[in-house]
């Protein structure tokens, strides 16, 4: 089974990721099956399905983060702007920082929110206390957290609230220019308040940075994203497969495939 | 998974499919009071009207209730997207049934050609065969017989073009407004048959999430004489 690949990107318009038969295994177990997708530069895509259905897996396959588990292995091509990421002499560190990554849980440094922020930029070379100071107020800027905690910059990171926490994370991950936030159940664990702010930022920031998001939340994934992916592991300990690709207002209209339709409907999963 | 939003799925289909039942009703009510002059029937059309308009009111709050609170996408959401449709539908014709009855009530004194009757019998005949296929398809979501809707119009139309006609024939002795009235509510029978051709074209679209159906362009014949 093959899932559709993506509406067709033209030359100008060219897909910021490339997926190409990918399989992915965790030892013994075959996690991933047949995966081809294209996804869309500068803007959002949100993968969907039930639990341990291998989105989160895929996503973690993007950014190489999966390389940190051992036993872990892929094959078939991933590129990223043309470019192979599992290719001789691709940096996984090098590669993190061009594709960075939000995750459930807000997960701040012990350390100010100032150095929260200033951490990556400081790691790749940035010294001078202006350029830091820049760089520190145009992510938290990006992250719609300036205005909240400008004058507190010295202040702990811990102490901010689970929803400023996780905005501290996106502009730490922002603070060092990244092509590509992958965000893993980004408002799961944070209040609507907040959950509101992050999906202002995400359409914000979609039109300098592609943003891939797995959620549970459907609405959530309807109201983000330009695209969806549904992805369904039909039985337990069989591989996890791409069952649909497409547009967003397409999938939760007249999804094509009926276990898109049966999982969006709320019939399983 | 759901089972109360399930249910009121059902629910809310099965209340269309009611609304329906009376609106064939009164349909083929109007239609007699009309042919045999009977202003018994059509009062009761007339009053009946009440019934339907809140039935359908009351759907309608359900239908935007449901949206509203439970987020329905995809063919549930087509469901509800498409019931709010047909519900306008089912309104319009009990009130086109109405206006037929109020046709009935003005003309009931009066008698006119024998043909003008055999004709608008023959229209209301069509016009019930057209709902009751409107209403099979749309309760057992049959999408073969929504298609066949459309041809089964076409005779309805044609039968009010005839009517046209016929009246251009009519002799200067004969009764003007009784004839008018006659015409119109020949033109409100070949409405509603138009309504249920377009309720056919949401079923389509319900069952299949194609609107295809919908580009032919609007029922409403264009070409037929303005009433």
């Amino acid at each position: 089974m093959t899932a559709d690949i993506a509406p067709a990107a033209s030359a100008a318009d060219a897909p910021k990721f490339t997926v190409r038969d990918l399989e992915f295994y965790y030892g013994d177990f075959h996690a991933l099956t047949g995966i081809n997708i294209d996804v869309r530069d500068n803007a959002v895509t949100a993968f969907i399905g039930p639990s341990g259905c291998g989105k989160s897996t895929f996503l973690r396959c993007l950014n190489r983060m999966n390389d940190l588990i051992p036993g872990t292995r892929v094959e078939g091509t991933i590129t990223l702007d043309g470019a192979d990421i599992y290719g001789p002499g691709v940096d996984p560190v090098d590669l993190r920082r061009r594709v960075g990554m939000i995750f459930q849980q807000p997960n701040p440094f012990p350390m100010s929110i100032y150095d929260n922020v200033a951490f990556g930029p400081r790691l790749h070379g940035v010294k001078k206390k202006d350029e830091l100071d820049e760089i520190v107020e145009q992510a938290l800027v990006r992250a719609n957290l300036w205005k909240e905690v400008k004058d507190i910059l010295g202040r702990g990171g811990l102490t901010l609230s689970g929803g400023q926490q996780q905005r501290l994370c996106i502009a730490r991950v922002l603070a060092v220019q990244p092509d590509v936030l992958l965000m893993d159940e980004p408002c799961s664990a944070i209040d609507p308040t907040s959950v509101q702010k992050v999906e202002d930022l995400m359409a914000e920031l979609k039109s300098s940075v592609t943003i891939i998001i797995v959620t549970h939340n459907m609405q959530q994934a309807a109201r983000v994203s330009g695209e969806t992916a549904f992805f369904l592991q039909e039985k337990q300990g069989e591989a996890a497969e791409l069952i649909e690709f497409g547009r967003t207002a397409e999938i939760f209209t007249s999804p094509r495939d009926r276990r898109t339709e049966d999982y969006i409907t709320g019939r399983f999963g | 998974m759901r089972e109360s939003y399930r249910k009121e799925l059902k629910s809310m289909k099965a209340e269309v499919v009611d609304i329906g039942r009376i609106v064939i009703g009164v349909v083929r009510d109007a239609s007699v009071a009309l042919a045999e002059g009977d202003v018994a029937i059509a009062e009761r059309v007339i009053d009946n009207d009440d019934i339907i308009d809140n039935r359908c009111l009351a759907l309608e709050e359900r239908t935007l209730e449901t949206i509203a609170t439970q987020f329905p996408v995809a063919r549930d959401l087509r469901l509800l997207y498409s019931l709010a449709h047909i519900n306008i539908h089912m309104e319009r014709m009990g009130d086109l049934a109405v206006n037929i009855a109020k046709a009935a009530r003005r003309t009931a004194d009066r008698q006119g050609p024998r043909t003008l009757y055999d004709l608008i019998k023959a229209q209301g005949n069509l016009v019930q065969r057209v709902l009751e296929a409107m209403l099979e398809a749309f309760e057992n979501n049959d999408l073969e017989l929504a298609y066949k809707l459309k041809e089964m119009d076409e005779p309805i139309d044609h039968l009010f073009k005839q009517f046209f006609r016929e009246l251009s024939r009519l002799q200067e002795e004969e009764d003007i407004e009784w004839a008018s009235q006659m015409v119109l509510a020949s033109r409100y029978l070949e409405r509603i048959a138009d309504h249920a051709v377009d309720i056919g074209e949401r079923l389509v679209y319900m069952v299949t999430g194609e609107f295809e159906a919908l580009l032919d362009g609007p029922a409403d014949d264009e070409e037929s004489p303005q009433a």
